[in-house]
Order: structure tokens, then sequence, then C-alpha cells
């Protein structure tokens, strides 16, 4: 307990860090003061109250939703596949809504925002099943592995599909470029407000699995003796995810990673309890998908480094790290 | 006078090659006769229209392609048979990516686009890539899952930093550098021919010296260390090599997905054995990509498309079958 005491007060602290961090820093050179009178003391004509108010606000709602969406995605895929390395980006869910989407944009012009999310949903959707179909069925010690082989084939192919789309289409690439590499400027014909509602909604759905999941966790037959329907809550975290994976790529594009590493570190901190699992991941996810997008903004100035670029960078040197630590399997 | 099966699979694999070739260099949107289409292919003068048609642009990516084929499967020969394993190949190790990140590194950095120009950047990309995978894969002996999950781990960073350098260039070169997320077969010229057919002069002997002391390292270490093979000494060797021919394929084409996994796969099943089987995986392998080649060029003529999303949809269903098929993980 004493080790969630401390966990629990930092992860307030560093999401709040990461907030502030966000807002304060930019391409832009803003002072603290300004940045602070930008909310206590708004003054519309002031270029730098309106970068902070306009550009940084949307930027940080859209990180903490899609951060804390794609961790309690990845928390909620290890947890119900008892695999320590599923995120929902490396199963190819990520992959399968951004598909998706750009096939919309491409054929049909899909500007406005229901159609988008309804196409995201169906993409990650059908990624979703292959990887889990394939990757997920049959225990053994190569089950970690074969899941993450099955991911990367189902992203391979749509990502194959996703480029020659946009080479084809170079109107379309354009106006998807800095999207596809996973970004936190939002896109026109997509409202924030909206999704991150949603967002929260669908978190809050997703906690009602904690009890469940964890009677799974016990094998099947022990679920079912303490009254838990398996195959329903299957059902539950899968439609979850799903849902969450599709919504924070609509926002922020195909962000890999944030679903694998947030739960390890959620789990160092205090263990593997689904509960605390699940809601820690929330301020966890929305800390590192900012700061590693508040990290491309001063790497790269003046330009800036897009978030997904970044947490690919860091979630692949995780993947072979814990590849190294995976248990030698018997031959 | 019968011949062994080996070669008798070769003998056939290199007519149906020979036949994709022919096809594709007389049949097209243009309708020529197919004597002039030959010659135009083979370098003589016609004075008639095959000779731009054919000799300057169907006949330098045919070749290029079926080239590229060739070198795509020495590596990936190699590389199953080090880690003993049919899922290992370039393109899931990563090192195929690391090859793509330098070349467009290199081509950000300094502006030349031309194979030549590249093939040093790629090279020593996939020769780093590689070293990196054994560095961070291999303890203890070589864990071929182990291997597996790390390469796809450091597979994610470098093309991470392809994806930045695909935001980082100016608009209207952004279709242009996203071949270089898939792997194109169009616009290529003679100095790719040459360039492809150098590669394979160079690589194949040397895959073919090591081929013989790879069977016998097949058998088990000990074996091999009494006949005088130095088994470690030979795996590094034979990663050294197909990184190399990896990096050659990348430089001439960019990252063509999956024919490296697949093309040894088919010709062990046809030649009927479980190890190495280097002639017959190299001619499949020509002739997979002469044939993807073709199809990325008439199939939804006259938009071209990149060769990779064909070997992605024929290879990305392929891994899933093997990884759903449990015998096909041989941990």
């Amino acid at each position: 307990m004493y080790r969630l005491a401390f966990a629990a007060p930092a992860a307030i602290i560093v999401a709040l860090v990461a907030v502030v961090a966000s807002l304060a820093i930019g391409a832009q050179e803003i002072p603290p003061a300004d940045v602070w009178a930008a909310f206590v003391d708004y003054d519309p004509a002031n270029a730098s109250h309106q970068i902070v108010r306009d550009l940084r606000v949307d930027r940080t709602v859209i990180g903490i939703a899609a951060g804390a969406a794609l961790a309690v995605a990845g928390a909620l895929t290890q947890s119900l596949t008892r695999n320590p390395l599923a995120d929902p980006g490396l199963l190819g869910l990520n992959a399968g809504a951004a598909l998706a989407i750009v096939l919309g944009t491409v054929v049909a012009g899909v500007g406005s925002f229901a159609p988008q999310i309804l196409l995201a949903f169906m993409g990650a959707a059908v990624a979703g099943l292959v990887a889990y179909g394939v990757g997920a069925t049959g225990a053994g010690a190569a089950a970690p592995a074969r899941l993450v082989l099955a991911g990367a084939a189902v992203t391979a192919l749509l990502t194959a599909v996703t480029s020659a789309i946009v080479v084809a289409q170079p109107f379309a690439l354009n106006q998807l470029r800095f999207w596809l590499a996973g970004s936190l400027t939002g896109r026109a014909g997509v409202p924030t407000g909206p999704l991150v509602v949603g967002i929260g909604l669908t978190i809050l759905v997703a906690l009602l699995a904690v009890r469940p999941l964890s009677a799974i966790a016990l094998g099947d037959d022990a679920a079912a003796s303490l009254g838990t329907r398996a195959g329903l809550t299957r059902v539950h975290v899968l439609v979850t995810v799903i849902a969450l994976a599709g919504v924070a790529t609509a926002l922020a594009g195909p962000i890999a990673f944030v679903g694998l590493a947030v739960p390890h570190l959620v789990r160092a901190l205090v263990g593997p309890r689904i509960g605390w699992l699940l809601v820690l991941s929330i301020p966890f996810g929305a800390a590192v998908v900012l700061l590693c997008d508040v990290a491309g903004r001063i790497v790269a100035r003046p330009g800036e480094i897009s978030v997904g670029v970044t947490t690919a960078l860091l979630g692949g040197i995780l993947l072979a790290l814990l590849a190294r630590r995976m248990r030698a399997v018997a031959p | 006078m019968t011949l062994a099966r080996p070669a008798r699979v070769s003998l056939v694999l290199a007519a149906i090659t020979l036949a994709a070739v022919v096809v594709a260099l007389t049949y097209g949107q243009t309708a020529l006769p197919w004597w002039d289409s030959l010659q135009s292919a083979t370098g003589f003068t016609t004075d008639s229209p095959a000779d731009f048609i054919v000799g300057q642009l169907r006949a330098p990516r045919t070749y290029t392609a079926t080239l590229v084929g060739a070198l795509l499967a020495c590596s990936g020969a190699l590389l199953q048979s080090v880690a003993r394993n049919p899922l290992a190949s370039p393109d899931i190790l990563g090192v195929t990516q690391g090859a793509a990140a330098a070349a467009v590194a290199s081509m950000w950095a300094f502006g030349n686009t031309s194979s030549l120009a590249l093939a040093p950047a790629a090279i020593a990309g996939a020769l780093l890539t590689s070293a990196l995978i054994v560095g961070v894969g291999w303890s203890r002996g070589i864990q071929p899952m182990r291997l597996i999950v790390a390469g796809i781990g450091i597979g994610f960073v470098a093309s991470s930093v392809t994806t930045y350098l695909l935001t980082a260039v100016p608009e209207h070169l952004a279709p242009q550098a996203y071949l270089w997320t898939i792997g194109s077969t169009n616009a290529r010229v003679w100095e790719h021919v040459t360039l492809a057919a150098i590669a394979v002069a160079v690589t194949v002997p040397l895959a073919l010296w090591l081929e013989r002391k790879l069977r016998v390292v097949e058998m088990g270490d000990d074996l091999a260390a009494g006949l005088g093979v130095r088994p470690v000494r030979l795996r590094l060797a034979a990663i050294a090599l197909g990184a190399l021919a990896a990096g050659l394929a990348a430089a001439l084409t960019g990252p063509i997905g999956f024919v490296a996994l697949v093309a040894p796969a088919i010709a062990r099943r046809l030649v009927r054995t479980e190890g190495i089987a280097l002639v017959p995986s190299i001619i499949t392998g020509a002739a997979l990509t002469a044939v993807a080649d073709l199809a990325a060029r008439e199939l939804f003529s006259p938009t071209q498309v990149p060769i990779g999303l064909f070997t992605a949809a024929i290879g990305a269903p392929y891994l899933l079958y093997l990884l759903h098929r449990a015998k096909g993980i041989r941990s």
C-alpha cells in the first residue's frame, strides 16, 4: 500500500508538470508570465496570448485525451491477453483506423467527423480482430512474441496500403502528412470537444471491467465460480479497446507504444493490481504523450518532431529491451 | 539421367522467372511487336518506339525488380538459417528499415537521390542495424523469438527516423519520399540495373560459399566444431552478408517487404527440406518480384502502384498463416 501512497500523488504531479510544460513550451518562445496572463488576464489583441489560448490549449487537451486513451487501451489489452507485449498500436489497431480514415478521405472526401469516427472504429476492429485471432490464441512461452509478430504483419500490410494511397494522391498526403506521423495539432473537420468527452466516457466504461478482469486473471473456471462471464468480459474489453484506439487515432493519428510502455511503468510503481493499473494509466498516459510532444518541440526548433515519431523511437528501444528480458524459451 | 530435386526445382523456377520477365517486357499499355520489344530490351536498336518504351522504361525496372528479388531472397535464406526460424527476415528484423532510414537521411542531408549515391548509406544502415540486433538479441546463444522481437523494436526505431524525415521534407517532395516507406520500382534506369547486377554478382557467390558450412551448422554446433566449422563466426558472417544484401536491395528500390520472408519458405517447401536452400530461394525471389512488378505496373494502370503493396498483400497473409499454424513457431 505504501507504494500506492507514493504513486498516486506522483502520477498527478507528473501529469500536472506535463500539462504546464505543454502550455509553456513551444516553437514560439513565450515567457511564463505571458502564459499565465493568457489565462488570468486574457488580451485578444496579444499574439502570444492567442497562441497559448488557441493552439497550445487545444494541443494539450488532445494530448491528454489521446495519451489516456492509448494507455488505458494498452493496460486493458495486456490484462486481457495476459501478454506483456500487447499494445493497440503494435497489434495494428491504430494502423487499421488510420487506413480507414485515409480511405474515407480519398474516396469520399470525408471531412465531417461522424463518418470518420465510424471508419476509425471499423478499421481498428478489423485489424484488431485479425491480430488477436491469430496471435492471442494458443498458449506457451512463445505467445507474447507471436502476438507481436501477428500485429507486425497486420500493421505492415495496412501501412503498405496507406502508403500506396497517399503516394497516388499527393493532395490527400499533404492534408494528412503530419497526422499520419502522429501529432497533437488536430485537423480541420475533426472537432476536439466531442471526441475528448467520448474518450472520457469510454474510459469510465472500461473501468467497469476491473472486477471481471481480475476474476478472469484467476482462470476462466475460477471466474465462473465467482459469477463472472468470461466471454462477455472479453467482448466488453475488446469493444472498449477498439473504441479507445479508434478515437485516439482519429484525433492524433497512429501513435504506437504508449499502450505498451505506460502499463509497464505503472506496474513497476504499484504492482500488478488491475484496478490501479487502469486508473493510474490515465495520468501517466497523458503525461508520457505530452512530455514526448514537448521534447519534440524543443529538440527540433524551429521545426518540431511529431509525437508519434518520439513515441516510436522510445517505444522501439523499450521493446528491444523487453525482448532481452524475455524468458528463454525452451526449444 | 535424373537431376536432384533442388536442381529440378531451380530449373522450373528459372523458367517461370524467364517467362515472367518476357511477359513484363513485351506486354504493356502500348502494344508493340514482341520481337522489337525483346531486341530493345537486350540492348539492340530497332529504330521503333520500342527503343524508348521498352529500352528506357520497361526493361530497366523489370531487370531491377528481378535482381532485387534475388538479393532479398538471398538475405532471407541466410538469416532464416542462422536464426533457425522461418520468421527471420531482414524486414521483420528491422534491417531493411535501418537501411531505408539511412538512405532517406543521406537524401535529406546531401540532396542526392541516385541509388549509386545512396548505396553506401543504405549498406551502412543495414550493417549498423544488424549489429544492434545481434548486440541486443544475442545472449547465451541465439534465441530466435528474442532476436525477432528485439528486431521489431529496432525496426520501429529506424522507421521513426524515416517518418520524421517524411514530415521534414518540403511538400512537393513528400510523395516521392513516401515511397521509402513501401518500396518502389517506378522510374528505374540502367544505372540501377548495373548496380543490381554487381550486387548480385558479389553477394550470391559469397552466400553459396557460406551455404555449405551453414548446412553443417544446422545439424548442430558440436558436429560442426568437429568438422572444423566455427559456428559463432559463421553466424556473424552470414548475418553480415544478409544485411549487406538487404542494404543493397533497399538502396535500389526502397524497403520492399515480405519477399525475403516468403521466397525461402516457398523454396524450402518445393525442395522438401528443412534447411537452407539458397539457389531455389534466390530464383523464387526473382520470380516473385518480377510478377509483383508487372502487377504494380499494369494492374491499376495508368496509376502506378508501389510494388511493396503487392508483396505485402501476398506476404502478410502468409506470415499470419505461419503464426496461426503453431508448428511454424519452433521457439
